[in-house]
């Protein structure tokens, strides 16, 4: 269980190479233990340069897509995971753990310990789980709290040192980069016994304990006979204990009000000690019943140092917070559209924002526009082929808003009008964006009084909410939409 | 040269990284390693710069120290370094342990000889066990970074050699249960107890006091060269393949050893104790510690697997993907031991909704896919190795996992893969689920085939379509109510957006032809049904190149016709005619002729013109099956890369002769001895299959009359084959050699021509029989024939040796055929016809035990030294 090499490459669409290595690191040791096990089909890790040109032309992010290349886009080659195949001077690397998040492109090179022809099945080398997890651990560190190029540009100068910690010899002994990092810069303490390996030193200071919980709602609206509206709440919990002494236990326990949501599907982080079986066995998949557990949920846990989730669920609340419909028309030169948003009675009208985006793709600028709405504003961005209801923090006390209008559309001009491959004549949507603070959908809440301490002294406790929109889709009832097969189970 | 400064460090640092290979062949590459290792000790260079010339080492040994005694000199350099680091903390201390390991451990220098690994490795102990090595050599601030280094190096060793440590269990379970460090101590007993009892087995040996001996029974430290020495090249994998384990030969075998009771108790204390203090190390390294732990008491007697029972609940909470994955190793090392059935239903519900739960990423989402498909199930029903759904994955559990438009392009496939082993369940159980997956199926590849055919579209969407309906057909073979459909949404997507052509060829190459055969024609009813003027006629030429065939020929060289007056550049051109080509090797014909006169008339360019012409030529010359084969894809690499280059040597290749090896052999059988002709018996036999082989002979210095070719309409390697008859017409009683030449055709289609070894026609091959006499008239028949030799012929006396089988036996073996008279034992005359016209008589009487006295006549002086070879022979070949 060993990586051979990691990459980072920054994604440059446009430049010569369309790509940078940024980053490289090899395991010389794990390296020649990849010679003998693999044997015959042993193939060493190249050079940065070709592996780079490799590894965009797998994933497609050269910017040469205008032919058909058989090796790239024969029918035949499927890639069903994040892990590839390189060609790289007639020989084939494999496997290449690889994935783009925010044009960077995350890639290492697990060791396989046997022979590679045949290729072993992904699911029975170890060292699979372990470089996506390494990278992942690399994307947290140079994301969290990052909000410029050079504050990116710092983090990856760390990375060499770090790695010198947290990955000495391709084996990687923590993913938590920030803990390496820690480790570093307070080398002079030291530590007492059964120090955990995930918390690399202790608090000193006010003992105070703040659990955040966010849930995101999703939605697919469609407004349709025969198929069914879909959304789903998904919920992050996420703490931040300050406590002292070494291993402090603490139980949190999330509540629901009596006609809250069940929790479902929940994940947890893996300082959580031990789990009720209704916990573990609450999930979406089964039909729901009125016997499904609704807490209280508790999580007995001894927390790490920083900011963590503590755990992740879903929920199916019985009806969407917003219901709307949207139907658009092709009417010779225009498009008529109109748009109905009711809010359900049950949530909370206090939005930190609430916007509906209604994008027109695959068409030319906006150049003409006529419309009427009920409540709030509408800008437009002509050139995005762009409308922008803003409705602001408050439905009306009918809860129900409307907007209706025409369109009218110039040429099209392929650079700037945006394409995509589903809006394609009367199919569109429009996208809902909110906030509601102090608030979840699921009722669920954090009851400061249920959180159990066991540490020295009375820590302050503090909780939060907050609901946001994801992902919520209000589909033209007057065409076809994409669906899902779960909104066709009615 | 003195030391570099910093910034000079980092420019050839940066160079190096950049290419090492091209670094490495420049001028500084020689001395980079070696410089390095000065430079490590100047005063004038910080620790940071220091450390990065140490992280280069780290990744570059190779490069740096090519050789073993390089590296064993560089790790004596880097050790010496340390020693002379000044009694205050220093950044300089892990990175130089870390650099040391790694160039033995890379350099290959690791060994009992070494003398820096005899440094090194007591070394790295002494600070493991957190004991003082004097002088101040470790300040107290970097006593546990260094321990907890040190235990990373010694793993490190341990992996390249296993076994190494193997006198140190005692050691290292004692140190984790005090004071130490508990991960990085926790990981390196796992993996030398995973090692010892591999190892130790694999030697037929228990542990002993190995897990309990604080102190090395073998002396002189506690390493262990013997067993790394033996076991060297035979590394440990971690977890041994699944499948290959599953044969259970090798692994099982290992260790099926009984431990003593003692020994037993022992090592389950010892993993309890790595279990119990798990939690305390971080998640990916307690998923080593599992798999380690799991594959090495994998079908050990006398350690329950239920020891894994406890951290199981807790892990099945998490999400993190190398723990999930680690009780997927569990579950494929112990099966329904450590799951029962209900477990095993659980891991799998927790594995759906990781595969889909919105919180985690889409890399973590595909490969939690790909292990439900690849589920280690406790009672597997379907192939080994083959992706499936698992039993207990029924449509309910699956329903959030299919695919819908709206996924990524690898999200798509992969769900797409699990509704098509659905869809092909589903077929055998009751219908009336709705909605149906099959018709779910249908309209998830109408909308990716309605994307494909967007004109702006990227070409990966399209790429995505093929893809979907590739995996489609490979699930669904044989199922036609899929593949219908499917065959008729694709020629719809060809009608739209024909630059689709190359993607359309690629999928025909690709599918078997159940779907190949039925999409061909579609495609071409497509293709021809269209007005010869189109923007996209360069794809249809494409297209039909691929799928013009015998059939619909008039429709197809109508296309062509009217297609012809608007191929007006040398693209165009060479795509109409590489459709002529396709129609000529499908062994049209008729209105193919007029059309290539046309062509070779009309078309602008001379190369098209040429290109026609020839053609013409090979249809007016050519046989069909010729045809095929001489505009089949060239036989030899082309040494240009010009088309018409390649295209003439595939000619040329084709419809010459080639001079070859022989592929063929003779040998000469038995021969006959009936009608009025010698007949020397064949036997050929094949090297590879031929077909219509011509064997032609040669009689050299024209002693027989020429002798006719022999066919034979094929022959194949393995399969018996018929005999070869081959009469011969001497023109004088003589033994001959016959030149013989072979000229076939290959499975290719090539024909070739090869010279075989000659054969030989001996002087018995020429013997024929006298017409029968009447009976008991052969005596006076061969008297009459005896007396006719003389006085034009010849005489002689011949002693011809027996063997045990006496005269009985050598008759019966090479005379039989010709004997007019016997009087068996003792008594034979033998009357043998000579083609054309010459007789060989011999008398065989009164033999005596060890010979018998042969007289013999001829009418024909030039056959006596031939038949006193022969006799003679027939003697030695007693």
């Amino acid at each position: 269980m060993a990586q051979r090499a990691v990459w980072l490459i920054s994604h440059e669409p446009g430049t010569p190479l369309c790509g940078t290595v940024r980053f490289s690191r090899r395991y010389p040791t794990v390296e020649k233990r990849a010679r003998v096990f693999n044997g015959a089909s042993y193939v060493p890790i190249p050079e940065d340069g070709p592996f780079l040109k490799a590894l965009l032309f797998e994933l497609r992010l050269l910017d040469d897509d205008k032919d058909f290349v058989e090796s790239r886009d024969s029918c035949s080659r499927i890639n069903k995971t994040s892990i590839y195949g390189l060609l790289i001077g007639g020989e084939e690397l494999w496997p290449v753990v690889a994935f783009l998040k925010n044009d960077i492109i995350y890639a290492c090179v697990p060791l396989v310990e046997q022979t590679l022809s045949p290729r072993p099945p992904l699911i029975s080398v170890s060292g699979v789980s372990q470089g996506f997890e390494f990278l992942f651990g690399i994307q947290d560190f140079l994301y969290s709290g990052q909000k410029n190029d050079s504050e990116l540009n710092t983090k990856l100068s760390q990375l060499p040192d770090l790695l010198l910690q947290a990955c000495p010899f391709g084996t990687l002994l923590d993913a938590n980069l920030q803990n390496s990092l820690d480790n570093t810069n307070f080398a002079s303490v030291t530590q007492p016994q059964k120090q955990p390996a995930w918390k690399t030193g202790t608090y000193k200071g006010k003992p105070q304990v703040s659990i955040s919980i966010t849930e995101k709602v999703k939605s697919m609206q469609y407004d349709k006979q025969g198929v069914a509206d879909t959304w789903q709440v998904v919920g992050t919990v996420t703490c931040k204990c300050d406590l002292e002494g070494i291993m402090p236990n603490v139980t949190i326990s999330l509540n629901l009000p009596t006609n809250g949501s069940p929790l479902q599907d929940i994940l947890v982080h893996p300082c959580v000690t031990s789990l009720d079986s209704a916990i573990l066995t609450s999930s979406s998949i089964d039909a729901m019943d009125d016997s499904a557990f609704s807490g209280p949920y508790k999580f007995p846990f001894t927390p790490p140092l920083e900011s963590f989730n503590l755990c992740y669920y879903t929920s199916q609340v019985p009806v969407p917070p917003i219901l709307g419909f949207y139907q658009m028309k092709e009417e010779e030169v225009q498009l008529r559209i109109t748009i109905n948003l009711k809010l359900h009675e049950s949530v909370k009208n206090t939005f930190e924002f609430c916007e509906a985006h209604i994008p027109f793709y695959n068409r030319g600028p906006i150049t003409h526009l006529e419309y009427k709405t009920s409540f709030g504003q509408l800008e437009v961005f002509r050139e995005k082929s762009l409308l922008i209801w803003i409705i602001g923090q408050k439905f009306p006390k009918s809860m129900e808003i409307s907007l209706s209008g025409t369109v009218t559309f110039g040429a099209k001009s392929h650079e700037k009008q945006p394409f995509d491959p589903i809006c394609i004549g009367e199919t569109a949507y429009l996208k809902l964006h909110f906030r509601i603070l102090d608030y979840t959908l699921t009722g669920c809440y954090a009851d400061q009084h249920s959180v159990q301490v066991f540490a020295s002294g009375k820590p302050k406790i503090s909780a939060y909410r907050k609901l946001i929109s994801s992902d919520y889709y209000i589909w033209n009832s007057k065409a076809p939409a994409p669906v899902t097969y779960g909104s066709l189970l009615l | 040269m003195g030391p570099l400064s910093r910034d000079a460090w980092a420019q050839r640092l940066g160079a190096f990284r950049a290419s090492p290979s091209a670094f490495m062949a420049g001028p500084e590459g020689e001395d980079l390693g070696r410089n390095l290792l000065g430079d490590l000790r100047s005063e004038k260079l910080s620790e940071q710069t220091k450390v990065s010339l140490l992280a280069l080492s780290l990744e570059y040994p190779a490069q740096l120290w090519p050789d073993v005694s390089a590296a064993e000199v560089a790790a004596t350099s880097l050790l010496d370094t340390l020693v002379l680091l000044p009694p205050r903390p220093s950044a300089l201390r892990r990175p130089l342990l870390l650099a040391a390991t790694t160039a033995l451990a890379a350099g290959g220098a690791l060994g009992p000889t070494s003398g820096a690994s005899c440094r090194l490795l007591p070394l790295l102990l002494g600070l493991a066990s957190g004991s003082d090595l004097g002088r101040g050599f470790v300040p107290a601030s970097e006593q546990r970074p260094l321990q907890a280094t040190a235990c990373e190096c010694l793993r490190e060793l341990e992996s390249c050699k296993p076994g190494l440590l193997r006198g140190s269990l005692g050691l290292l379970r004692g140190l984790l249960g005090q004071e130490g460090p508990v991960q990085p101590l926790s990981l390196l007993l796992a993996l030398v107890l995973r090692n010892t009892l591999v190892l130790q087995s694999r030697v037929g040996a228990g542990l002993g006091g190995l897990l309990t001996d604080k102190v090395s029974p073998t002396g002189g430290g506690p390493w262990d060269w013997t067993l790394v020495e033996k076991g060297d090249g035979r590394l440990q994998p971690q977890a041994p393949s699944w499948p290959a384990a599953e044969e259970g030969e090798g692994e099982r075998s290992l260790t099926a050893r009984e431990h003593s009771p003692e020994e037993a108790r022992e090592l389950r204390a010892a993993v309890i104790q790595l279990l119990d203090t798990s939690y305390l190390l971080t998640p990916v390294a307690q998923a080593q510690l599992l798999w380690l732990l799991g594959w090495a008491l994998r079908g050990l007697q006398g350690q329950p697997p239920a020891l894994f029972k406890p951290q199981l609940v807790r892990l099945l909470g998490t999400a993190q993907m190398t723990l999930l994955h680690a009780v997927l190793a569990l579950k494929a090392a112990f099966g329904e031991a450590l799951f029962t059935a209900q477990d095993e239903a659980l891991l799998l519900r927790r594995l759906t909704l990781a595969a889909q739960h919105p919180a985690l990423p889409l890399p973590t989402h595909l490969f939690y896919l790909h292990c439900l498909l690849s589920f280690p199930e406790n009672w597997p029903l379907g192939p080994e190795g083959e992706e499936a759904a698992p039993l207990l994955l029924g449509p309910q559990l699956c329903r959030g996992l299919l695919p819908s438009l709206l996924h990524d392009p690898m999200a798509l496939l992969a769900r797409l893969h699990l509704l098509c082993l659905l869809c092909a369940e589903d077929e055998e159980e009751e219908k009336g689920q709705l909605p149906s997956p099959r018709h779910y199926l249908e309209e998830l590849l109408a909308g990716l085939r309605q994307q494909a055919a967007l004109d702006e579209g990227p070409r990966a969407l399209a790429t995505v379509c093929f893809q979907a309906s590739y995996l489609v057909t490979r699930c669904l073979a044989g199922q036609p109510i899929v593949l219908t459909p499917l065959i008729h949404g694709l020629a719809q997507l060809y009608r739209v957006r024909p630059m689709l052509a190359s993607h359309f060829v690629d999928f025909l190459d690709q599918v078997d032809s159940e779907l190949r055969e039925p999409l061909k024609v579609v495609l071409r009813q497509e293709v021809v049904s269209r007005l010869g003027r189109d923007e996209a006629l360069c794809w249809h030429l494409k297209m039909l190149a691929k799928v013009a065939d015998g059939d619909a020929q008039s429709a197809t060289l109508n296309f062509l016709q009217a297609a012809a007056a608007h191929c007006t550049n040398w693209d165009l051109q060479q795509g109409l005619l590489r459709v002529c080509r396709a129609l000529l090797r499908a062994g049209v014909r008729g209105g193919l002729v007029d059309l290539l006169q046309v062509l070779a008339r009309q078309l602008e360019d001379p190369d098209g013109r040429d290109h026609a012409r020839l053609y013409y030529i090979l249809l007016a010359h050519l046989a069909g099956p010729k045809l095929g084969v001489a505009l089949g894809p060239s036989l030899a690499p082309p040494a240009l890369a010009s088309s018409l280059v390649a295209e003439n040597q595939g000619f040329v290749a084709a419809l010459m002769v080639q001079e070859a090896p022989a592929l063929v052999r003779l040998s000469v059988g038995s021969h006959g001895v009936k009608g009025p002709l010698p007949v020397l018996k064949l036997q050929p036999e094949a090297l590879e299959p031929i077909y219509s082989l011509e064997v032609r002979f040669h009689v050299e210095g024209q002693l027989y009359a020429p002798l006719e070719a022999v066919h034979v309409p094929c022959l194949c390697p393995g399969r018996p084959a018929r005999p070869l008859f081959l009469p011969l017409q001497p023109r004088c009683p003589a033994p001959a050699r016959l030149d013989v030449h072979a000229l076939y055709t290959t499975s290719t289609g090539l024909t070739c021509h090869a010279h075989l070894p000659p054969l030989f026609v001996n002087f018995a091959d020429l013997f024929l029989p006298f017409p029968q006499p009447p009976e008991g008239a052969g005596l006076g028949f061969f008297e009459e024939l005896w007396d006719s030799c003389l006085p034009e012929g010849a005489e002689s006396r011949v002693w011809c040796s027996l063997g045990p089988q006496g005269l009985e036996g050598l008759v019966s073996r090479h005379l039989e055929p010709f004997v007019v008279v016997a009087q068996p034992p003792t008594s034979y005359y033998v009357a043998i016809h000579l083609p054309p016209n010459s007789k060989l008589l011999l008398r065989l009487e009164a033999a005596l035990a060890d010979g018998v006295p042969v007289a013999l006549r001829t009418d024909d002086w030039a056959v006596l030294p031939l038949a006193g070879d022969y006799l003679r022979g027939l003697a030695a070949a007693l």
